[in-house]
């Protein structure tokens, strides 16, 4: 074993700089995430905190808000009332003095924050007390007030880390394991059709017949267009009133109407399915038929001296020569269609009513679609959970199989 | 020979972009002093009204210029784009426009700015907006927003096909979705058509403003529901009315082929421009259960460097004259009361004259203000189509959808 001096650890630093800010740092970011509750459409729980804060900013504007409304209901009552209002005006313009310029969330005492809550409490009871001696009035106010107050209450901020609370709700989510379902149910079909297609292209693609190079280039088109754009072709071919293959499936009988390519659970997994299993055929076969040039050619002609036909050889010497590619390409493709996201999100946009949505599309609703980045952070730590025991299962297969 | 010909090729790209940039920068240097930039963030317009409000505003005062920020006409990806930005601090943005049901979020994440004091200080009040534009963007007591333009759920119909009886009492708003359902069997395949009505039930968020329509602002739920379900699986309706967003249901109605739509009301131009039936063959109603409040609504980006220009900037466009600007050259419904009976607008608005448009407006319902809009949104979509493609029952459907709306 060659020992790790300080040249080698210089060519390696490049590599762990990339790997330390574009793997290791989002995956740790995620992780302590998924132990907060956070949510960014909600300022007492949109950022990690871990002690007592204030929301300052929320607090100046509230006040300001309450001197912006008073004055119009204190003109409606009398003298001895209206002195109430402005005493509370003035209580209110000296708890909010010092928070004037404060753009953001702070951290205070335990002192201050009793003394501010119970200005918030003391600020309410009057108000109510003015508002109860005039029941007969129409004030302005009276509900907008005690909103302002309510959201005053809000801007006192208590930790938000909830340990293990998100990844409890992951394991009884429906939702979840749905998801989860579903990509095993994409993955485990679409990578056993890729697998036998490819073999096959890569058995054609092996040969050395004329214009092999054309042949090699034509098969490898639907690999190299993006998948968005394919995934908006395929949309349009399947689509229920003017999409030919939903016309011709329905024709050939394989499906009830061309609407249910898309509109019926089976329909639209099956519809995906087909999309992926077209476009990455191809990658599979360039993988294979990269194992199956290194196979020594004198095998062949041994196994026909030998009088083997073509099926024996294939089973015999091929496909024992071929496992440790098949096993890469087999690790590569079932990781990537378990991550699955831009096809299906196009195409059928987590499908109908739920049919057809992944782990990612899911992780993505709730991240993104409803900022709620702890739940959506656990649910990335569950695919990641997912994700890795998968590449260990067939590390530990491809390891037994090359030490043989 | 080769060698030479790309030596050459290359240099002479190089020089060209170089002398490119060294022209562009002389022709902008000149004399006038820099206005300040504000940037809007509106989805595309089909029509030429919103550039023409822009142009009017650049052309009012010298202090600022509006840079129309593009964005991307699906309304999902753009409040994701818009809520990235925001969440990172940015003020890439100084005037947002919004689709009503976000305001409730942006206003709880504290990304835009409330208006009152600005209002105040420009002697503008609530009253003088449009009602369910202004109660969309109010957010514990403060108002956060102003119109943009407004919209409202209404039905169309082909007047030259049904009854003039029946088209009367379609404009009062004195009928039940079950006539409608009727009335839809018996004229369809009439003058041309092929469906009887043609309404949005993809999953979306036009599956929520049809819903809220068809059960009357929630309230009747296994009724409404029902019948909704009723009419998808019947022939009166075209086959995949499940994946039909409003641009669907626009062309078939467009084209002729449906007696009755329920879309907005950008259909109605949209037969000028796309159609091949004429607007005198079509007649506005309410519907049954209230319209639907849409449309967008402006706000200001909470971290804008240039709030007092965004200010300027939201205040021309929600009054008097870029109402008019947004009437006349795109009939879109105005957002401020006062340009409704502006004779102008009036001649340039069909819609605003008709009868049944205008009960329609006297009868609108929203959609919750909420700063979890999107999840529970997203809960009753995936319910209600679940129940309309046949994958669950009434009962546990309506149970599924109060629980959500209690949230």
């Amino acid at each position: 074993m060659k020992k790790l001096n300080w040249k080698t650890s210089l060519f390696l630093l490049p590599l762990v700089i990339m790997l330390a800010t574009f793997s290791f740092y989002p995956i740790i970011s995620s992780f302590v995430y998924s132990f907060f509750d956070y949510q960014t459409n909600d300022q007492s729980i949109a950022n990690l905190y871990t002690t007592n804060h204030f929301n300052a900013k929320l607090f100046y504007e509230d006040c300001d808000y309450l001197l912006f409304y008073i004055p119009d209901d204190a003109a409606l009552v009398d003298e001895a009332d209206r002195a109430q209002f402005e005493n509370i005006m003035d209580s209110i313009r000296t708890n909010m003095a010092p928070y004037k310029d404060k753009d953001t969330v702070i951290r205070l005492n335990k002192a201050d924050i009793a003394r501010l809550k119970t200005f918030v409490r003391t600020t309410q009871n009057d108000l109510n007390t003015i508002y109860q001696n005039n029941t007969e009035r129409q004030f302005y106010n009276k509900e907008n007030n005690q909103l302002l107050l309510n959201e005053m209450k809000q801007c006192f901020i208590t930790p938000n880390n909830v340990g293990f609370k998100n990844y409890q709700a992951l394991v009884h989510d429906p939702r979840f394991w749905t998801s989860i379902k579903n990509t095993l149910v994409f993955t485990i079909i679409s990578v056993f059709f890729e697998f036998l297609i490819g073999m096959g292209l890569a058995l054609v693609m092996a040969r050395a017949i004329k214009g092999i190079g054309s042949i090699r280039t034509a098969a490898l088109i639907p690999w190299a267009i993006p998948t968005a754009v394919s995934a908006l072709i395929w949309s349009y071919l399947y689509d229920g009133s003017s999409g030919i293959i939903a016309h011709i499936f329905a024709q050939i009988g394989l499906i009830a109407s061309p609407q249910s390519m898309l509109l019926t659970a089976q329909g639209a997994m099956s519809a995906a399915i087909l999309a992926d299993i077209w476009k990455t055929a191809p990658y599979m076969a360039l993988l294979l038929l990269a194992g199956l040039e290194v196979i020594d050619r004198g095998l062949y002609e041994s196994a026909s001296l030998d009088g083997c036909n073509k099926v024996q050889t294939f089973f015999k010497i091929t496909f024992p020569l071929l496992k440790p590619s098949i096993l890469v390409a087999l690790l590569l493709r079932t990781l990537d269609a378990f991550r699955v996201y831009d096809l299906l999100a196009i195409l059928t946009g987590g499908g109908p009513g739920g049919a057809t949505e992944t782990v990612s599309i899911y992780s993505y609703k709730v991240l993104v679609g409803q900022s709620n980045y702890g739940y959506g952070s656990a649910i990335i730590i569950g695919m990641f959970i997912c994700v890795a025991l998968i590449a260990t299962i067939f590390v530990k297969i491809l390891g037994t199989d090359i030490s043989n | 020979m080769k060698k030479i010909l790309t030596g050459m090729l290359i240099a002479i790209s190089t020089m060209g972009m170089v002398f490119a940039q060294g022209a562009g920068e002389t022709a902008s240097s000149g004399m006038t002093p820099k206005k300040t930039v504000l940037k809007l963030a509106v989805q595309a317009d089909s029509t030429p009204a919103t550039q023409s409000v822009i142009d009017a505003f650049n052309a009012s005062q010298d202090t600022y210029t509006v840079q129309w920020v593009d964005m991307t006409n699906d309304s999902n990806a753009m409040r994701e784009q818009l809520l990235t930005s925001l969440k990172s601090g940015s003020s890439d943005y100084d005037v947002l426009s919004m689709d009503v049901v976000w305001a409730g979020e942006f206003a709880a994440s504290g990304y835009i700015e409330p208006l009152d004091v600005r209002m105040k200080n420009d002697g503008l009040k609530v009253s003088q907006f449009n009602a369910g534009s202004m109660a969309s963007g109010s957010y514990n007591a403060k108002q956060y927003v102003l119109p943009f333009f407004p919209d409202l759920g209404v039905l169309f119909f082909r007047s030259d096909i049904v009854s003039t009886s029946d088209a009367e009492k379609l404009r009062s708003g004195n009928y039940t979705w079950q006539d409608l359902a009727d009335m839809a069997a018996m004229y369809q395949g009439q003058g041309g058509t092929k469906d009887g009505f043609a309404f949005e039930a993809k999953l979306g968020e036009g599956l929520i403003c049809t819903a809220n329509e068809f059960t009357s602002n929630w309230k009747d739920l296994s009724g409404g529901l029902a019948i909704m379900k009723q009419l998808a699986d019947s022939s009166v309706t075209p086959a995949d009315t499940l994946n039909y967003a409003g641009g669907d249901v626009n062309n078939n109605f467009i084209k002729g082929n449906s007696v009755f739509s329920r879309n907005w009301p950008y259909q109605f131009g949209q037969i000028k421009v796309n159609g091949t039936i004429s607007q005198d063959q079509v007649d506005i109603a309410p519907l049954p259960g209230g319209s639907t409040v849409g449309g967008w609504i402006l706000g200001i980006n909470a971290q804008s460097k240039h709030k007092d220009g965004a200010w300027q900037l939201i205040k021309f466009i929600a009054t008097e004259k870029g109402q008019k600007l947004m009437s006349t050259n795109g009939g879109y419904l105005p957002g401020y009361n006062a340009t409704l009976t502006d004779p102008e607008v009036l001649a340039a608005n069909l819609l605003l004259s008709k009868e049944g448009f205008k009960n329609a407006l006297k009868h609108t319902i929203a959609r919750p203000v909420t700063p979890t809009y999107s999840k529970v949104s997203d809960e009753i979509q995936q319910s209600i189509h679940k129940y309309l493609s046949g994958s669950a029952s009434l009962d546990d459907t309506v149970k599924a959808v109060q629980g959500d709306l209690a949230e």
